[in-house]
């Protein structure tokens, strides 16, 4: 497999850095393009988000690795030495299965976050439409967005939340099933709050309250998620007919009792209420939590329910890495099974055509013989030439994925055999 | 040679034996294809329970519901019916746990009972006696689907309550869900099987001219209802969470074993 990849990333360059080789969208074909004209190379491709910039081409030649560190020191607008220190380079099967694990989300900054493999399927879709993918990169690719979605499917990878207003949104989802048509009261306006509200709306809620000791403030943030400001004295009659409440205000002292909660609750019968206080000192008392239909989750819940679905994506990840070394595997021996093709089909023609050409010089000689008798001189010609044939068509379909080894023995079979 | 028309019924309990274990296994294995596979080789073990009771209603030329076997084989063919429809409105598969082996162990009861296909007088084939079967079978199966969600919705609630993870955290739906199922379950298996004590109680009383005799399965039956009366009530005050319930539908459940034990006596 001719293929090399050149690229930095989160762990190998700072944001700065990253942030100059970063391509839009929109500029992503005149790169690409530039990209093709570093020479030598037979289908490229870019990808690009916050945390990487690789370039990935299929070229048999060493020296388009120099010619792609100019190229990202070009792009950088910086000298070779200055960039050549943040890049990685790998070779062949090393490029497959890096982009079997960055498309599964095991090399990104919080693994299994599920962004990346949109981020490459992207990179694919750019460099199919202009054309800078040639076969093996295109089956690489292929091969790619199917590995990534076997993760996920199979392992789990990515399933649970891993910070504390997703853990909020988790836990609403196990609580509610879905939030779509569900209530939210937001009591104070703190920026975790805030950001929990916000992936809460993302979840397409019916409406946000937002109570604030300042109305201004709170009528600014409610615009902000097309919501209600209410007047913060005026909150517990809100509290009846909202389904989530996320309590984070600078207030000393508790503003959410177990009897409200009570009340409420009695009033709805089967509706749960779900209670988040991100405050600290707290705003919900802690005794709301043993009222039968209330869930109360401080920020210390959240960032342990956060914790614990990171170690679990970490076991994950462990399953996820068996799965990418098979399959790395699999398109190594499928790509090199695919390379000897042409050179085993000329391998049996040539013996065929002289395991032919000798049986008819031996029938001329022998005369007359029965079919029968001609059918055994051909089988066991046959069968000849496929025994002699087994052990080079097995070299050249499992021979090493380092092209210039897998060159030579191609070379030494055909010269072997007296292939053209 | 000919086959048996028991082979089907001794394939389906193969089957379901398989996809018991399977769906046991995912509270110890964390692995969806495990969960998946399980339900497959579960409805390729309907499949072949469908046949079986196909062939019996076939040579028999009536519903397969006149002794304990044929009751039992059919109540579990009508509780997986249930979860199949739940999991077709719903796509959970979470009372898995509790259906896959309550379905073994009816069809477990019915191989190891193993009555000849029943030869049955002619009150068994009036059609108040086969409403009266009909509607008791269905709506015990929903009830026992319903309660099954209502472990599930208490489980959850505690798992949620206490912020602890249980192994099965992650196959329970959403409490809400679970709520739902559960209630609706109750609710239309409660009406259907009231329906079936009530065609009972007809078709004995133009059988036998008097008032319905109490026997085993009876009382059983009746003593369920109750039960199951107070479940769905506790369901519909959104008391359904608490150690009451618990202990009232494992009552119910047990009741109802009784009723059908019953069946052989009448």
């Amino acid at each position: 497999m001719p293929l090399i990849l050149v690229g930095l990333n989160h762990r190998t360059a700072p944001v700065d850095v990253r942030e100059r080789l970063n391509v839009p969208e929109t500029k992503l074909p005149e790169t690409l393009r530039s990209l093709m004209e570093t020479g030598s190379v037979d289908g490229a491709a870019l990808v690009s988000t916050c945390n990487r910039v690789e370039a990935i081409v299929s070229s048999p030649r060493e020296e388009v690795i120099e010619a792609l560190v100019n190229w990202m020191a070009a792009r950088a607008m910086t000298t070779r030495e200055m960039i050549e220190k943040h890049l990685y380079v790998l070779r062949h099967g090393d490029v497959v299965k890096h982009l079997f694990r960055v498309a599964s989300g095991l090399d990104s900054m919080i693994v299994g976050e599920p962004q990346i493999a949109g981020q490459v399927k992207t990179a694919f879709v750019a460099s199919q439409s202009l054309e800078t993918l040639d076969p093996l990169l295109n089956q690489l690719f292929e091969q790619t967005m199917r590995v990534a979605k076997r993760v996920r499917t199979e392992t789990g990878l990515g399933e649970h939340a891993v910070s504390v207003p997703f853990a909020a949104v988790e836990l609403a989802k196990k609580i509610f099933g879905n939030l779509t048509g569900l209530r939210v009261l937001l009591l104070g306006a703190g920026e975790m709050s805030e950001l929990t509200a916000e992936h809460l709306a993302s979840q397409n809620v019916k409406q946000i309250f937002v109570a604030n000791k300042t109305f201004e403030r709170a009528e600014s943030l409610a615009s902000r998620f097309n919501g209600t400001a209410i007047r913060f004295e005026r909150f517990e009659e809100q509290l009846a007919s909202c389904d989530i409440v996320i309590a984070s205000t600078g207030a000393p002292h508790h503003l959410i009792l177990p009897d409200q909660v009570d009340r409420v609750l009695s009033s709805r019968k089967v509706r749960s209420l779900f209670l988040i206080d991100l405050s600290v000192p707290r705003n919900i008392d802690p005794n709301v939590a043993k009222v039968d239909g209330a869930y109360l989750y401080n920020i210390d819940d959240l960032q342990l329910v956060a914790d614990a679905n990171k170690e679990l994506r970490h076991k994950r990840a462990v399953e996820a890495e068996e799965i990418i070394a098979r399959e790395v595997d699999s398109f190594r021996k499928r790509i090199v099974a695919q390379d000897a093709v042409p050179t085993i089909v000329e391998l049996q023609q040539r013996l065929e055509d002289i395991r032919a050409a000798e049986l008819d010089k031996c029938l001329r000689k022998l005369g007359p013989i029965s079919a029968e008798q001609r059918s055994a001189i051909e089988q066991l010609t046959t069968q000849m030439v496929n025994k002699i044939l087994h052990y080079p068509i097995l070299q050249l379909k499992e021979s090493s994925e380092e092209p210039q080894e897998r060159e030579f023995l191609r070379r030494t079979i055909r010269k072997i055999f007296g292939l053209r | 040679m000919s086959i048996s028309p028991n082979t089907t019924l001794y394939l389906a309990l193969v089957l379901y034996g398989i996809g018991t274990i399977c769906a046991l296994a995912t509270l110890f294995i964390s692995d969806k294809r495990l969960q998946r596979a399980g339900l497959f080789v579960m409805i390729l073990g309907f499949a072949s329970h469908t046949i079986w009771i196909g062939t019996i209603c076939t040579i028999t030329k009536h519903p397969p519901l006149t002794n304990l076997p044929e009751a039992a084989s059919f109540l579990a063919w009508s509780v997986f019916a249930v979860e199949m429809v739940l999991l077709a409105m719903y796509r959970v598969q979470a009372a898995s746990f509790f259906v896959y082996p309550l379905v073994l162990i009816l069809l477990t009861l019915t191989a190891v009972v193993r009555e000849p296909f029943a030869q049955i007088d002619r009150s068994h084939t009036s059609r108040i006696f086969i409403s009266h079967v009909l509607f008791a079978t269905i709506g015990i199966a929903a009830l026992m689907v319903g309660v099954a969600f209502t472990y599930l919705s208490i489980a959850q609630d505690r798992a949620l309550k206490s912020k602890t993870r249980g192994r099965l955290w992650e196959w329970i739906p959403s409490l809400q869900v679970c709520k739902k199922v559960a209630y609706q379950a109750l609710a239309i298996g409660f009406s259907i099987y009231t329906l079936g004590i009530v065609t009972g109680v007809v078709w004995s009383y133009e059988t036998t001219s008097g008032p319905i005799e109490l026997r085993i399965k009876q009382v059983g039956a009746v003593v369920a209802w109750v039960l199951f009366a107070a479940v769905l009530q506790s369901a519909m005050s959104g008391l359904q969470r608490t150690k009451r319930t618990l202990v009232i539908s494992a009552c119910a459940v047990i009741a109802t074993a009784v009723a059908i034990l019953g069946i052989h006596h009448g």
